[in-house]
């Protein structure tokens, strides 16, 4: 059968930062070369660049005027991230990994 | 060791000046709190839309404009996906297929030779969160989330490091004068990556990017360094890989960084949460309006004044000041003696107190009076010296100052010439001394001046007048 080789999937897990066990790794070996077949198609329609092809709305962008309006205070900022450190939102450490 | 040449290719960002952010309304500011400058669309909230800051794409006409690059007048934004804690949103909104100008150029000098360096793009985008690293963990600070970017991408046209720090000394100068950034590299709001590689031939070499170089210094040695560790990677036979580096000021060499996504792995697409944006060309002219004079016109327009090469330099390098003087050129008035007090006795009083031109009493019409005195002698450089606090500080005018300080310089020849007559009978050894070729006499004669003036004379006036009686 038609599939993605081990190296792809591992290279788009490692995108979206998800490990992936031996099982997994094969069984998306098939199924992300289907989806990439179904896009492939997608592709050869013809107006596939056309730039109305990309936007629902054919309105030109509103502009903001550049006033500053309400912020949060910082209790509020992070209330919803599931680790804080002082005012900071904490992370895992983003280099080195 | 082979002649190589090198190949390199500069991206700077620019934190764009603006009240709002690019996509939401909290304030575009810098040294705020810990995450209080922050909304939701900051934040990247689920349900929350992005709206275009108008300023922002003035900003960006006008930046396309000073560095000659042709302005888009249909674009679009896109989306840059990649999973990483500084932006929650997991991508970033930028423009990859339409920037905002393309095809410009800067033009620098380098030991006498001229040279346009290529631009190849400038795009609008925002900025990503702030982190701080600590042990294992990592400290967000979504203040800069969202703050306007502009950033600029030269054609690989570049050879050397004289030509890199020449353009990015030339850049940063065109973005600070035109008011679209502070470009301060200290604060981050202007940050230089640079391309490098080598090869032989008209091939070009596998290139390594060095990240966030912090001072234009630094990009020199950075590319230095980067071109040697390159030859010699080469002349043992080995390859050099693609791949990014940061420059450690303090071993003055390039250090590898972490692998991280390139190319097609950030699969741009379209933003569809924001329509297409076509600029007509009144709202383009209407951006380019409020663009100040820039640099290279100023040069041209001090030298026809008559200004000093290191006039010139001077004034320009001081933005504020130049302002002010520019003002100044709507008068009529001695700019020899005005650009001379700017940048010496008033420079350094502004200096002194931190404070900006515009912030002081000393109003065009207050200056104009201070040089025409200056000029007639009815001022001397030492008294400028006593009330340019006054002057700065107060409302007061020249003629009230000059009886608060006491000052009556007199400029009445005849009575100048009383008095040099009288110096002169009371000291003939000096006036011997100086008729014998001392010429240090004359300073002995000037001081005997000034003690029967009780310093009350100008000073250059009486000195003319009393050589011009010794050599009768």
């Amino acid at each position: 059968m038609d599939k993605l080789s081990r190296e792809e999937v591992l290279h788009v897990a490692h995108l979206a930062r998800l490990s992936l066990t031996d099982e997994e790794i094969e069984k998306f070996r098939v199924q992300l070369k289907v989806l990439m077949n179904d896009i492939d198609k997608i592709k050869e329609v013809k107006d596939y660049d056309d730039e109305e092809m990309y936007t629902p709305v054919d309105t030109n962008a509103r502009l903001r005027e550049d006033v500053v309006g309400e912020m949060l205070n910082a209790k509020d900022a992070i209330a919803n991230a599931p680790c804080k450190n002082g005012n900071f939102i904490e992370v895992p450490v983003m280099i080195n990994e | 060791m082979t002649n190589y040449v090198p190949t390199i290719g500069i991206e700077v960002h620019v934190e764009v000046k603006s009240k709002s952010k690019l996509f939401s309304n909290s304030a575009n500011t810098y040294g705020m709190a810990t995450n209080t400058d922050v909304n939701v669309i900051d934040l990247g909230y689920p349900g929350t839309l992005p709206t275009i800051n108008k300023e922002i794409i003035k900003q960006g006409i006008r930046a396309a404009h000073i560095l000659n690059c042709n302005i888009t007048h249909k674009m679009h934004f896109d989306r840059k996906n990649y999973f990483y804690p500084d932006n929650p949103k997991n991508y970033q909104i930028t423009q990859n297929r339409t920037p905002i100008g393309t095809n410009g150029y800067v033009e620098i000098e380098v030991d006498g030779i001229k040279k346009k360096i290529e631009i190849e793009e400038i795009h609008i985008e925002e900025d990503t969160c702030k982190s701080a690293h600590r042990g294992n963990v990592s400290l967000l600070d979504f203040n800069r989330a969202g703050v306007p970017l502009i950033e600029i991408v030269t054609k690989p046209c570049i050879n050397n490091s004289k030509e890199a720090t020449s353009y990015l000394t030339k850049l940063k100068e065109l973005l600070f004068y035109a008011n679209i950034s502070d470009c301060k590299m200290e604060e981050g709001s202007m940050r230089c990556d640079a391309n490098v590689s080598i090869s032989k031939d008209n091939t070009l070499g596998v290139k390594t990017e060095i990240k966030n170089i912090s001072s234009i210094h630094n990009v020199g040695l950075a590319i230095l360094e980067e071109i040697n560790r390159q030859k010699e990677i080469l002349e043992s036979g080995n390859t050099i890989k693609e791949e990014t580096r940061r420059f450690d000021d303090k071993q003055n060499k390039t250090i590898l960084m972490r692998v991280k996504e390139t190319g097609n792995d950030y699969r741009y697409f379209i933003e569809p949460d924001i329509p297409y944006l076509e600029l007509t060309d009144e709202f383009i002219t209407d951006a380019l309006k409020t663009l100040p004079l820039l640099p290279d016109e100023l040069r041209e327009k001090y030298k026809k004044i008559g200004l000093t090469p290191l006039q010139i330099e001077k004034i320009i390098a001081n933005r504020a000041l130049n302002s002010y003087f520019l003002g100044l050129l709507e008068y009529k008035t001695n700019y020899t003696i005005a650009i001379n007090l700017l940048l010496s006795d008033i420079a350094s009083y502004l200096n002194k107190h931190n404070k900006l031109i515009t912030d002081t009493n000393l109003t065009y019409d207050k200056l104009v009076t201070v040089i025409n005195s200056l000029e007639s002698g009815e001022l001397s450089n030492k008294n400028i010296k006593e009330i340019i606090p006054s002057l700065m500080e107060t409302d007061k005018t020249l003629e009230q100052l000059k009886d608060e300080f006491n000052i009556k310089n007199i400029t009445d020849n005849s009575f100048i010439k009383d008095i040099i007559t009288k110096v002169i009978e009371n000291n003939p050894d000096s006036v011997n001394d100086y008729k014998n070729g001392h010429d240090r006499a004359i300073k002995y004669l000037m001081g005997q001046v000034m003690k029967e003036t009780k310093g009350s004379v100008n000073p250059k006036i009486a000195n003319d007048l009393l050589i011009d009686t010794l050599n009768k």
